[in-house]
């Protein structure tokens, strides 16, 4: 088990990886998350996207995306997610994913799979897409579809068939909350159906639409007992055949994550509209100025950037992480949930029992442990607030 | 995927292969061998990347290892071990697959 910020990200490994290079105290970074659009076929309620789009701008060019791409290789970047919202709504996603490959990077298609027909399955291989990742709601289409908002849980089996023909290795992902934790089991056993060779069993993350929604889809401590021996059990049971990773629920541990491992040390995150992030959620921090690749390079940004600087190493903490012997190996947990739940991202995440914040978060848990008068958790979806997509305004 | 990939213990013939889903290219900031997958990087050391290049579905294990000891002007013997446990680790990440004696003759 292990826990990480994230919404799908690239776990770089760390043993036998320099933290930076000897001359110079910037790190080099070694995964990209590229936001290739916010737009989305979907609008899951449990979505880490922010709720509030950029009020400026327009999604990157395809030639912008390509520069983009090999200025990260040029940084040393070795791997990137193309995700979103949905990145098959780009058109330029072959061309792009063949641009990625020119840089010299590992490409990981993160997608609901909405869009994912044969020939653009066939088109994403010819240019070298290396692996794909299909997130899945629950383990039938009843359910799937009214977490998911829209018909699509038969179209997702589908396309996970069609990955498999094509010999892309494929992760299956499932977002797991309040609605879809009973159904645990069966998802796993979906997940054995369909081929995966990866399955992230990742629990929800409260950001953006899930912080929204977190009343709703916080689960119960019973909940997640089962759930976490259910996963040992499959860990057990299917190694070697398929890797299952459990993604801890922060606001019911100890410690927090050891989020991004490190803000401005190991990844960046592009958004759509060619903002540079330390995480796919900064945009949380509301103070925080977030320089975009269009007035910058992606070197300069990485290294000079006020926001990539501003929780970099361990020089802004406040107690109790300051003296912490934890602190280079948490880094104080995530700035973002710092920010949402203290109003203050310089302070401890909350995640952390020693945070002097930590009532905010067990009065959010405390709420959410009674099942209310009749609850099937997973069969009452009515309470959802579903994302607004954005308009296309933005496109 | 045509061959499964088998969960045994390495034995002298095992050929071990790297999983599908991974691959090696250089490093451009450090030179050394990046092994890629799909949850990650993994920069080898020199040693490691002797290893990983060897893992091609070719190579019996006791082919590795005696390839290794030569390069590395030491006994086969003494390296057995580690490199049976380097690859084990490699193969706990879903990184390696095994391709037994039997198997290999189809
Ligand atoms: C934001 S989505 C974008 C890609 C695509 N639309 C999809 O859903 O697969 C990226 C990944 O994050 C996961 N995800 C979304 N919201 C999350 C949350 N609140 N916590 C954890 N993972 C989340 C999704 O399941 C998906 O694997
Ligand atoms: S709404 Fe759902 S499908 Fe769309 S980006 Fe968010 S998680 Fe992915
Ligand atoms: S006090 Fe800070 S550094 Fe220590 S465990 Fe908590 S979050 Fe981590």
């Amino acid at each position: 088990m292990k826990d990480t910020k994230d919404t799908g990200h690239a776990e770089i490994t760390s043993q036998q990886m320099p933290t930076s290079s000897p001359q110079s105290s910037v790190p080099r970074p070694f995964g990209l998350l590229a936001e290739l659009t916010y737009r989305c076929p979907l609008p899951c309620p449990y979505c880490s996207n922010p709720t509030q789009y950029p009020p400026t701008g327009a999604e990157l060019t395809t030639e912008e995306w390509k520069r983009t791409l090999s200025q990260a290789g040029d940084l040393g970047v070795l791997h990137v997610l193309l995700s979103g919202g949905e990145p098959l709504l780009r058109s330029d996603l072959a061309e792009l994913v063949a641009a990625a490959r020119e840089a010299g990077l590992y490409t990981n298609l993160i997608t609901s799979a909405l869009g994912l027909t044969r020939d653009r399955a066939e088109r994403l291989k010819a240019a070298g897409l290396d692996s794909v990742q299909i997130s899945f709601q629950a383990d039938e289409a009843s359910l799937a579809d009214s977490i998911a908002g829209t018909p699509s849980h038969a179209r997702k089996r589908e396309a996970a068939k069609l990955v498999r023909d094509l010999n892309f290795p494929l992760t299956f992902n499932v977002v797991l909350h309040r609605k879809n934790l009973g159904r645990l089991e069966a998802i796993i056993a979906l997940a054995e159906e369909v081929g995966a060779e990866r399955l992230e069993l990742a629990n929800t993350q409260f950001y953006g639409w899930a912080f929204k929604n977190k009343e709703a889809l916080l689960p119960t401590r019973v909940q997640l007992e089962e759930a976490e021996r259910i996963a040992a059990a499959a860990k057990v049971r299917l190694s070697g055949k398929m890797d299952v990773l459990y993604i801890l629920p922060d606001y019911y541990g100890d410690r927090p994550k050891p989020c991004m491992n490190g803000w401005g040390r190991r990844y960046l995150t592009v958004n759509p509209v060619g903002d540079v992030l330390p995480c796919p959620t900064a945009s949380e921090i509301k103070w925080l100025h977030f320089d975009n690749i269009r007035q910058h390079s992606l070197a300069w940004i990485w290294a000079e950037s006020v926001a990539f600087n501003r929780f970099r190493g361990t020089a802004w903490m406040p107690q109790p992480c300051r003296s912490c012997d934890q602190r280079e190996i948490d880094f104080g947990g995530c700035r973002c949930q710092a920010a949402l739940l203290t109003g203050d991202a310089g302070n401890t995440d909350p995640a952390c029992s020693l945070s002097p914040y930590r009532d905010v978060l067990n009065r959010i848990v405390d709420g959410a442990q009674q099942l209310l008068e009749g609850e099937t958790p997973s069969s009452h979806t009515t309470d959802l607030q579903y994302r607004i997509n954005p308009s296309h305004s933005l496109t | 995927m045509n061959d499964e990939p088998h969960n045994l213990p390495l034995s002298s013939g095992t050929r071990p292969r790297l999983a599908a889903k991974a691959r090696v290219q250089t490093d451009k900031i450090s030179g050394k061998l990046a092994l890629l997958y799909p949850e990650g990087v993994l920069l080898l050391n020199p040693t490691g990347a002797a290893i990983v290049e060897l893992c091609d579905g070719q190579h019996t294990f006791q082919e590795m290892v005696t390839t290794l000891a030569a390069r590395y002007k030491s006994s086969p013997n003494s390296l057995s071990s580690d490199v049976a446990e380097y690859l084990d680790r490699l193969r706990e990440r879903g990184l390696l697959e095994l391709i037994s004696e039997e198997d290999s003759y189809w």
